[in-house]
C-alpha cells in the first residue's frame, strides 16, 4: 500500500533539489517524508516480529529437546531401572516362597543349596525394594505397595526362621509357620509386587511415549518463521529491486535447518524407541511373566506335597499355571510367544529350549503324581526334590537358568536402543540455540540494513 | 537494540526457559503410605469369628454313640479276604487308604526330621493294613483335616479315617464308625501365666478350634459366651496362641497335650467338660469293613498291642490306663 503513495524507483534516492515552487514542494515533501518515515518503522515492526517468532521457536524447540531428552533418560535410567528392580522383587519373592516349600519336603534340616537360594532370594527382594522405594513416584498405589512389602519381608523371613526352628526340633508346628508364611507371601507380598511391576511399566510405556511423541509445535513455529522470512524477503525485493538480503537469506537457512532436524530426529528417536520397546523391554516382559510362572508352578508342585492328599487346589493351580506358560498342547503360551517375537536368533532358542524343559517338567510332574495319588509318597517327594537329574528340582532349575539368561540379553537389547535414542538427540540442544541464534543475528542484520538506508 | 544485543539476549532467556522446564520432578520428603498400619499376619483359612453350624451333637435322643457292629466270629486271615467284600476291594488294590491328620502331635503328624507321618493314629492304621494284606506298610496316607474327614468317607477318597475324631449321633448319620479306640475329653490350653482356668473364664475371648471338629461347637456352645475361631489345623491354634491372636485354644486333652509338648509356655487347664470317644470313621455303605476293623480293635485290646502302641506315643497324658471297652449294638 506504501508503495501505491510513493512510487518504488524514489524510495532509496534522496530527494533532488529543484525550483519547485515551496507551497507545492512542501505537500509533496510532507507526503514523500511522511512515507519514508512510514517505511521504516514498518520494517522494525516487522523486525521485532521476526525476532519474536524466532525467540518463541527457540524457546520452545530448545524446551521440547531438554524435555524429550530427560523423558528418554528416563527411560533409560529411572523407568529402565525401576522395571528392572520391580522384576527382581517379583522373581526373588516367588523364588524364595517355592525354595521355601521345597526345602520343607526335603525333611529335617534343608539342603545347603535351598538355603542358599532362599537366602538369595530375600537378599535381592530387600535390594530391589531399596530401589523402588528410592525413585518413589508420589503415586499413592504404588507407595502403598512398597509399603505392604517393606513392612512384610521381615515378617515372612521371621516366620520362617521360626518353622525353621522348629523342624530342627522335630515338631510339627514348623509346617503351621510355614504354612501361614507362605499364605502371606501369596495372598499379601506377591500380589502387591505384581503391582508395583505393573505400575513401573505403565511408567515406563509412558516415558517411552513422551520421548517418541513428535514436536509438534515446535515445527509447526518453524514453518511460519520460514513462511514469515520469505514473505518478508518477497515484500523486500519488490520494493527495493535487490533480490537477495544475505542476513533474510540465512535466517531462512538457520530456520529450514532446525526445522528439518527436529523432524527427522523425532522420526528416528521414535523408531528406535519401538524398537526398544519391541525388542527390548516387551520381550523381557514376557520372559519374566515366564519365569514367575514357572516358580509359581514350582510353589505349586511342593506345595501339593507338603499337603499329602489335601492339595488338590495346588495341584490345579500347578496345571493352569503351566497352561500359560507353554499352552494346553505344550507348543503355546507365553515361551511360544516369546520365541515367535524374539528379536534374534539366541533369544528364539532359549524361548524354544525353555518350552522344551517346561514339557520335561510336565512329563515328570504327571509321573510324580502318579506316584503320589498310588500311595508312593516318598518317591513321589523324591521325584520332587531329589537330586537325581530326573528329579524336577533340576528340569525346573535348567529352566530357570535358561529364562534367566535370555532376561539378561534381552534387557541389555533394550538398554541398547534406549541409549542409541538417546544418541539421537545428543548437541540439539546446543544446535538449537545456535540457529535459533542465526535467525533471530539475520533477521536483524537484514532488516537493520535496509532501515539504515533511511537514516 | 543492535543485533547482537537482540541475540545475546534471546539466547539467555531461551537457555532460563529451557532450563527451568526440565526441574520439575523428584521425590518429595515424606514417607511412603502404608508403612503403619500392619494387619496381623494370620495363619490361612482362619475363619474369625467361625461359622459354626447350629444343632451341636444334634441326632436321635436314643443313639449311643459308642455303640458298633459286632465283628464276625472268625475274623478273616491275612490276604484271604471274603470274596466280594470291601477288603477284598482293597487286598486287590494293593494298599489301605487312610485318612490321618499330619498337625496332631502324638497322633497323626509329619515327623521334620524324616517326613514321615508317625503317631498313635498312623500305627492303629497300620495295624488294620497288617490284619489285611499281612504287612503294615500296604497304607497310602491322605492328610484329612477336621472339616474332611467325613467328605472324604463319604466319596470314597479314604477307605478309613483314623484321626482323633469323636463318635457322636450327628456323624453316626453320615459315616459309621468302629468301637471306640480311645477316650479324650475337652479342656483348655492357654499360655503360662494365663488367669483362665476353664471354659467359663473365658466370656468374649477368642478361641481358637479346628473348623469342622465336635470342639468348636462345644466353644460355641459354652454358657460363659466365648468368641470362637477356626483354623483348618490344630497346630494352628497353636501358632495364634503364641502370637497372641486368641486367649485360650480348646479341644480334647489328647491334641492339647500334644500341642503343650511344642511349647513349654503352653498349659493345658481346667476339668474336662465334655466326653469324647475317638472311633475309626468309615463308609456308611462299607459295614462288613467295620465289623473287621473291630475285630481287629478286638484283637489290639486283648493281645497288648494297644498297651504297647499308647505306652510308645502318649505316655505324656500319663500311664496306659485300660483300653476302652468295646460295645456292641449287632
Amino acid at each position: 500500500m506504501l508503495r501505491r503513495v510513493v512510487p518504488v524507483t524514489a524510495t532509496l534516492v534522496p530527494p533532488p533539489v529543484t525550483d519547485v515552487r515551496p507551497s507545492r514542494l512542501a505537500g509533496l515533501r510532507g507526503r514523500f517524508v511522511g512515507g519514508l518515515r512510514d517505511t521504516p518503522r514498518r520494517l522494525a515492526a516487522v523486525l521485532a516480529g521476526l525476532v519474536a517468532l524466532g525467540f518463541v521457536v527457540g524457546v520452545v524447540g530448545f524446551t521440547g529437546v531438554r524435555q524429550r531428552a530427560d523423558l528418554i533418560d528416563g527411560v533409560t535410567s529411572r523407568s529402565g531401572a525401576l522395571v528392572v528392580a520391580a522384576q527382581n522383587l517379583y522373581r526373588a519373592l516367588s523364588d524364595a516362597d517355592a525354595t521355601a516349600a521345597s526345602a520343607f519336603l526335603s525333611g529335617g534340616v534343608e539342603p545347603a543349596a535351598q538355603r542358599d537360594r532362599y537366602q538369595n532370594g530375600v537378599a535381592e527382594a530387600a535390594a530391589a525394594l531399596a530401589v523402588i522405594a528410592a525413585g518413589r513416584s508420589g503415586d499413592g498405589a504404588r507407595d502403598g505397595a512398597v509399603g505392604v512389602i517393606a513392612a512384610e519381608l521381615p515378617v515372612y523371613t521371621g516366620l520362617i526362621e521360626t518353622a525353621r526352628a522348629y523342624n530342627r526340633q522335630g515338631l510339627p508346628v514348623g509346617a503351621a509357620y510355614l504354612r501361614e508364611a507362605s499364605g502371606l507371601m501369596r495372598q499379601r507380598m506377591l500380589p502387591a509386587a505384581q503391582q508395583l511391576y505393573q505400575s513401573v511399566t505403565a511408567e515406563l510405556d509412558q516415558a517411552r511415549g513422551g520421548g517418541a511423541g513428535f514436536p509438534w509445535i515446535a515445527v509447526l513455529l518453524g514453518l511460519v518463521t520460514i513462511a514469515a522470512l520469505v514473505r518478508m524477503q518477497m515484500w523486500l525485493t519488490r520494493r527495493t529491486n535487490r533480490v537477495f538480503n544475505i542476513g533474510l537469506v540465512g535466517a531462512t537457512a538457520a530456520a529450514v535447518v532446525l526445522v528439518g532436524w527436529l523432524g527427522v530426529s523425532a522420526v528416528v528417536i521414535g523408531t528406535r524407541l519401538d524398537a526398544s520397546d519391541r525388542d527390548g523391554s516387551a520381550q523381557v516382559d514376557r520372559l519374566v511373566q515366564a519365569r514367575v510362572a514357572a516358580l509359581q508352578a514350582r510353589a505349586d508342585e511342593s506345595l501339593t506335597l507338603v499337603a499329602r492328599g489335601a492339595g488338590g487346589d495346588f495341584d490345579k493351580d500347578y496345571t493352569a499355571v503351566m497352561t500359560r506358560l507353554i499352552g494346553p498342547d505344550g507348543h503355546g503360551g507365553l515361551l511360544r510367544d516369546a520365541a515367535e517375537r524374539a528379536a534374534d536368533e539366541p533369544t528364539r532358542a532359549a524361548a524354544d529350549r525353555a518350552a522344551g524343559r517346561a514339557r520335561d517338567w510336565l512329563a515328570a510332574h504327571q509321573k510324580l503324581r502318579q506316584l503320589d495319588d498310588g500311595g508312593q509318597y516318598t518317591e513321589a517327594v523324591t521325584a520332587a526334590v531329589g537330586s537325581d537329574p530326573g528329579a524336577t528340582t533340576s528340569i525346573f532349575n535348567q529352566l530357570d537358568d535358561t529364562l534367566a539368561s535370555a532376561i539378561t540379553r534381552n534387557s541389555d537389547r533394550f538398554e541398547f536402543d534406549a541409549r542409541s535414542a538417546r544418541r539421537g538427540l545428543s548437541g540439539m540442544d546446543l544446535g538449537v540455540v545456535v540457529l535459533t541464534g542465526l535467525i533471530v543475528i539475520g533477521s536483524a542484520a537484514g532488516i537493520q540494513r535496509r532501515i539504515a538506508e533511511y537514516r | 537494540m543492535n543485533a547482537s544485543r537482540l541475540m545475546s539476549a534471546a539466547v539467555a532467556l531461551t537457555v532460563t526457559l529451557g532450563l527451568a522446564g526440565c526441574g520439575s520432578g523428584g521425590g518429595g520428603g515424606t514417607l511412603p503410605a502404608g508403612t503403619s498400619a500392619v494387619t496381623p499376619v494370620r495363619p490361612v483359612g482362619v475363619q474369625d469369628p467361625a461359622e459354626v453350624p447350629d444343632g451341636a451333637n444334634a441326632g436321635p435322643a436314643s443313639c449311643d454313640p459308642r455303640a458298633s457292629l459286632r465283628p464276625a466270629a472268625t475274623q478273616p486271615r491275612p490276604g484271604q479276604m471274603p470274596a466280594g467284600s470291601t477288603m477284598a476291594q482293597i487286598l486287590h488294590r494293593g494298599r489301605l487308604i487312610v485318612g490321618v491328620d499330619q498337625n496332631s502331635y502324638r497322633f497323626g503328624f509329619r515327623d521334620p526330621l524324616t517326613g514321615e507321618l508317625t503317631g498313635f493314629d498312623v500305627d492303629v492304621a497300620r495295624e488294620v493294613a497288617r490284619a489285611i494284606f499281612g504287612d503294615p506298610s500296604k497304607i497310602q496316607f491322605r492328610a484329612t483335616n477336621s472339616a474332611s474327614r467325613i467328605p472324604s468317607l463319604q466319596d470314597g477318597t479314604v477307605d478309613i479315617v483314623v484321626q482323633t475324631m469323636t463318635m457322636n449321633c450327628e456323624r453316626w448319620q453320615k459315616v459309621n464308625f468302629s468301637t471306640e479306640y480311645f477316650t479324650a475329653g475337652q479342656r483348655i490350653l492357654v499360655r503360662r501365666g494365663s488367669p483362665v482356668r476353664g471354659i467359663a473364664d473365658l466370656g468374649g475371648q477368642k478361641v481358637c478350634s479346628a473348623i469342622g471338629s465336635t470342639s468348636i461347637r462345644n466353644v460355641a456352645a459354652a454358657p460363659a459366651k466365648p468368641l470362637p475361631v477356626g483354623v483348618p489345623d490344630w497346630t494352628d491354634c497353636l501358632v495364634m496362641l503364641q502370637q497372641n491372636q486368641v486367649a485360650a485354644v480348646s479341644t480334647d486333652d489328647s491334641i492339647l497335650a500334644g500341642l503343650a509338648a511344642q511349647d513349654p509356655n503352653a498349659v493345658v487347664v481346667g476339668p474336662r467338660f465334655s466326653d469324647e470317644p475317638y472311633g475309626i470313621g468309615i463308609n456308611r455303605e462299607a459295614t462288613d469293613l467295620v465289623r473287621f476293623v473291630n475285630g481287629v480293635l478286638a484283637q489290639l485290646r486283648a493281645d497288648g498291642t494297644w498297651t504297647r502302641l499308647y505306652t510308645r506315643w502318649l505316655t505324656a497324658l500319663g500311664p496306659a490306663p485300660q483300653p476302652p471297652t468295646a460295645r456292641y449294638r449287632d
